[in-house]
């Protein structure tokens, strides 16, 4: 999963959350496409799913505390597109565990979540960049 | 109505394409027939203002090409990840098309993306706006099905 230039909003600690969220993305996916047998990599493959998981929440909040800090105007829009994706990444992995390790639901989870992180960040987060530039407020984070 | 909305969704498709593809160089036509021949049929359905269902077709070979885009990885067979990274295209657009609507007062939800099978489409159902079209792009082509009533 590639990071492009574009993707930076110009808010130094969002820009290097974002990288390193398609860091873990990227570590994720490579595991989860291997070719080895499932047996053998849904230990890497939960891993990487928990460490991954750990740092959408962690990324989450910090972008809506800096959101709120410089008065982001679709702050209350944006934090519900947070929490939509977030019950949809908790609702996933409980499921996913409860049934065992299923391989299947979470490639399905992984194809989903490249997509939607993509588009949010290309899209709906330059709002943050370009409305900090333009009250030129808090772009060092 | 119909060519506003063909026009959106054409336009809804470029700027998302553009956006997560960087697929700059996009040219449509409209089609009467939809060769489905090796393709992955997403339907998203709408409800609220128009009511209907729009059927992406995403050929394998364009939707292994997408998904080798968006990862970065080698993809050769589509297989749940990549229908699932494609379907969530299909809700991205469908997403920016209501947007769009909303600004000249249409206003519609849209359902999860699901499975479509053309074999069970009898063709019975009538809509006011029926209109196809096939977008071509580098990384291979794809078909829009609009099959869309305003509410009664």
């Amino acid at each position: 999963m590639l990071w492009k230039e574009k993707y930076e909003l110009g808010v130094e600690q969002v820009d290097n959350q974002h990288r390193e969220l398609f860091r873990r993305v990227d570590t994720f996916l490579h595991t989860l496409r291997s070719s080895t047998s499932w047996d053998e990599r849904v230990r890497k493959v939960n891993e990487t799913l928990d460490f991954m998981n750990g740092y959408v929440i962690e990324h989450f909040r910090d972008e809506e505390e800096y959101q709120k800090k410089i008065g982001y105007p679709r702050y209350e829009e944006h934090k519900k597109i947070h929490a939509d994706m977030l019950n949809y990444v908790v609702h996933v992995t409980k499921e996913y565990k409860d049934k065992g390790y299923n391989e299947q639901l979470i490639q399905q989870f992984a194809g989903r979540l490249l997509a939607w992180l993509i588009n949010h960040v290309a899209a709906e987060d330059q709002l943050i960049g370009v409305y900090a530039k333009e009250k030129g407020v808090g772009t060092n984070g | 109505m119909a060519d506003n909305l063909y026009s959106t969704f054409l336009l809804a498709t470029k700027n998302v394409f553009e956006l997560m593809l960087d697929l700059a160089d996009i040219t449509d036509k409209p089609v009467d027939d939809i060769n489905t021949e090796g393709m992955y049929d997403i339907s998203i359905g709408v409800t609220g203002d128009l009511q209907g269902e729009v059927i992406y077709c995403f050929p394998y070979d364009t939707s292994i090409n997408i998904v080798k885009i968006m990862s970065g990885m080698e993809i050769d067979t589509v297989d749940d990840f990549v229908v699932s990274a494609v379907s969530e295209i299909a809700n991205i657009i469908s997403g920016n098309v209501l947007t769009m609507l909303s600004e000249d007062d249409i206003k519609c939800d849209i359902q999860p993306p699901k499975p479509y099978d053309r074999k069970n489409d009898s063709g019975s159902e009538k809509y006011s706006v029926h209109t196809a079209s096939n977008i071509e792009t580098s990384a291979g082509h794809i078909y829009i099905d609009i099959r869309l009533n305003p509410a009664k």
